[in-house]
């Protein structure tokens, strides 16, 4: 056998590009194909009525709502509380080992488990928050944390918040830590204060960290299941559904596979749409 | 020279590859070729609970001594996770040979050929006189287009399940016949067991969350002569007055009379089974599973002596004889099973006779086989299986339909919603209706 040294790479490409197509592309053409109603669905015949259909439904628009406020207040939060405590990992104080390991504890813990366990902390009866404030004579009775629409929302939130801040944490703190102590030198010999080296040094070195940690956050909130499906379960009523859930529920609990798929590929173009400064940045770096 | 060598290892590669291949594709189907013995598997929900877990492993074993050359694997799979995990490898041509499922999803896994016909199986057996001694009702779920899919094993209706000793304590003399003697009976029961402390203790609690909520729901709204759909299954039946009826009974149980406890919508079956256990709740809504379950709970609350039954409230004048619900297990073939023969055999053990008399014995389980029910010393015995079979005749199915879960969904968030307060129980109730309308006009 001889090949020509212009294809020979190609060769030597080809089994993890097979592997590549068929791990996750071709999840990706079946979805779309299910959506159009051609694939895994007991009559095949193409059809965009899934599509037309996500216009005119109430609750995909209400959970597109309550994806967009989770999405956007977790992030938020997990980037001010990210870039606050990586400030303070990255000081140069006792064992700083041991802080940083507890810092990422939460993130840890798979969403499913948070879930059930937040949902333990702000149950009504056994509840560790009702616990607290009824006998410390702050409640006479329990708040119904997972059953009150806002509060149930808020506590989703708040949950998610613990658990996924140290993702955004240790982009950021690798980002700290790479940034030349000269710069800081030069800083202070110029009479820089501890406020302007912050504003004028670190915020700027951490610039492109700081967008990458942003999107890979958005993306995984946007796909976040186990938490909402394990806490709430989107209850009460729609309060806490966001667009994972309800794609599951159609997929697995009401089988209307063509319908979910629908619904996940429009979230899989949302998340593509967010990634495109990802993708610049990283090959911009590569180049 | 160093083309020659990277050819070379090319060729190994790609060798090494096809080896690899074919090594993974003997030991997929290894089992099968290399040994007489089958091996088939069985999955259900109660191989995940520890009481129906035991006894079905038992039999399981009682099975393969009976049977040598067939091996069965055992695959517990939760609840919640049931549908998912079966549909998902029934599509890619997987999943377990044998597997248990309730009527909710049975519709829509026979319309998406999720499971086999076994009806020419049924036919070597003797057909309709094998058939003869299931309840013909109980065949209804598992057969569409006289063809048959599954085989009845369980089936109970849904009754009152309280505590005798809280009745006796409060002085309520006899259980309620009505949905008005049923309110006052929770008002009654609904109070502060530690003078001058906060009520700790509350009549009853419904299941509002998602897990077994159809079974226990239904049966207010059937209680009251309404129901979820028209008797076609066709419509929704949520804008009849005796739904809205029951609807703000619910509602106002809740949120005027406050005895059920807070949190509620959040309770689930096991949930309202541990309230029940450790005397936070006076009664629930159950059947022959409730006593087995709430026992296992609190050991303590000495659940057999002290647990009783009542059957369902009916509003007085309501001239329906349906009041309660249905609920029924069945065993199913995979459509993909590589052993069809043995997969029935085991299909045919699981809903024999003896293994009936077995599940009620370990499990106080109702058998779908006539001459159990109604031949069997223990049942005829039980003060717990003489309610429920008193009250199997006024109830009925769910709607056997493949939107029935949709639909169900659609009604249990709305009623969450009114009573979380984000919408009026009016409001609720006829969103729900047209939610209803919208998807049974979908398909």
């Amino acid at each position: 056998m001889r090949i020509h040294d212009r294809y020979k790479g190609y060769f030597f490409i080809l089994p993890a590009f097979l592997l590549l197509v068929g791990i996750l592309g071709f999840p990706a053409i079946a979805a779309i194909l299910q959506s159009l109603n051609l694939m895994w669905v007991s009559k095949p015949s193409f059809t965009v009525s899934s599509y037309l259909r996500l216009s005119k439904d109430a609750e995909f628009l209400g959970s597109l709502i309550n994806t967009i406020i989770f999405v956007s207040t977790t992030v938020s939060f997990h980037l001010i509380l990210g870039l606050g405590i990586a400030l303070l990992l990255n000081l140069e104080i006792k064992r700083r080992h041991f802080f940083r390991v507890i810092a990422i504890l939460p993130w840890t813990m798979p969403d499913v488990i948070g879930g059930l366990i937040w949902k333990f902390i702000f149950d009504t009866l056994p509840g560790f928050v009702n616990g607290v404030l009824i006998r410390g004579g702050i409640l006479a009775e329990p708040i119904d944390f997972l059953g009150t629409p806002l509060l149930a929302f808020s506590s989703f939130i708040f949950a998610e918040i613990w658990r996924g801040y140290p993702f955004v944490m240790l982009i950021l703190l690798a980002g700290l830590q790479a940034i030349p102590r000269h710069q800081y030198e030069a800083g202070a010999i110029d009479g820089a204060s501890t406020v302007q080296s912050f504003l004028y040094i670190t915020i700027p070195n951490l610039k492109y960290m700081v967008i990458i940690a942003v999107i890979l956050d958005t993306i995984w909130e946007c796909r976040l299941f186990g938490m909402v499906y394990s806490m709430t379960g989107g209850g009460p009523g729609y309060a806490s559904q966001v667009l994972s859930l309800l794609t599951y529920k159609h997929y697995f609990q009401f089988f209307n596979t063509s319908y979910a798929a629908s619904i996940a590929i429009i979230l899989a173009i949302f998340m593509l749409i967010i990634s495109i400064p990802y993708l610049r940045i990283t090959m911009r770096r590569e180049v | 020279m160093k083309r020659k060598e990277e050819l070379e290892m090319l060729k190994r590669t790609y060798w090494m590859i096809l080896v690899l291949i074919m090594v993974f594709s003997l030991s997929l189907s290894g089992n099968s070729v290399m040994g007489q013995e089958v091996k088939i598997s069985y999955s259900d929900w109660q191989l995940a609970q520890d009481i129906w877990g035991k006894s079905l492993r038992e039999a399981i074993a009682e099975f393969e001594r009976l049977n040598p050359g067939i091996k069965v694997e055992t695959e517990p799979v939760a609840l919640a996770q049931r549908d998912v995990k079966f549909t998902t490898a029934i599509r890619a041509g997987a999943g377990p040979d044998v597997f248990a499922l309730d009527v909710n999803p049975v519709k829509q896994y026979i319309k998406e050929g999720w499971v086999k016909d076994v009806t020419p199986f049924i036919e070597k057996e003797g057909g309709q006189q094998w058939l003869s001694d299931f309840y013909p009702r109980t065949l209804m779920p598992v057969t569409e287009d006289n063809k048959v899919y599954g085989i009845p094993k369980n089936t109970v209706a849904m009754v009152i399940v309280y505590n005798s000793q809280l009745f006796k304590e409060a002085g309520i003399k006899s259980t309620p016949k009505n949905w008005k003697e049923f309110r006052d009976v929770c008002k009654k029961l609904t109070k502060a067991t530690k003078p001058g402390g906060p009520v700790d203790q509350w009549g009853v609690a419904f299941v509002l969350a998602k897990a077994c909520f159809d079974l226990r729901f239904s049966v207010v709204l059937r209680g009251f002569g309404g129901d979820f759909l028209t008797p076609d299954w066709k419509h929704s039946a949520l804008n009849t007055p005796e739904a809205k009826e029951a609807f703000n009974y619910v509602v106002d149980l809740i949120l005027k009379d406050k005895v059920m406890p807070p949190g509620v919508t959040q309770v689930d079956c096991n949930e309202a089974r541990r309230l029940l256990a450790f005397k936070k709740t006076t009664m629930k809504i159950g059947t022959m599973w409730s006593i087995t379950e709430v026992s296992g709970f609190n050991p303590d609350l000495h659940g057999w002596e002290v647990l009783e039954m009542f059957p369902i409230p009916q509003k007085e004048g309501v001239k329906s004889k349906i009041r309660s619900t249905l609920y029924q297990k069945s065993i199913f073939m995979n459509p993909n099973t590589k052993h069809p023969e043995a997969a029935w055999k085991l299909m045919k053990f699981l809903t024999d006779k003896k293994q009936m008399e077995k599940w009620f014995i370990d499990n106080n389980m109702l058998s779908c086989r006539k001459s159990v029910n109604d031949t069997y010393g223990p049942i005829l015995q039980s003060k717990y299986a003489s309610v429920v079979k008193r009250e199997i005749e006024n109830a009925a199915f769910l709607p056997l339909i493949p939107q029935w879960p949709e639909c169900l969904e659609a009604f249990r968030v709305n009623l969450q919603a009114a009573i979380a307060k984000q919408k009026t129980p009016e409001k609720a109730l006829m969103d729900a209706h047209n939610q209803i309308e919208e998807i049974l006009s979908r398909k």
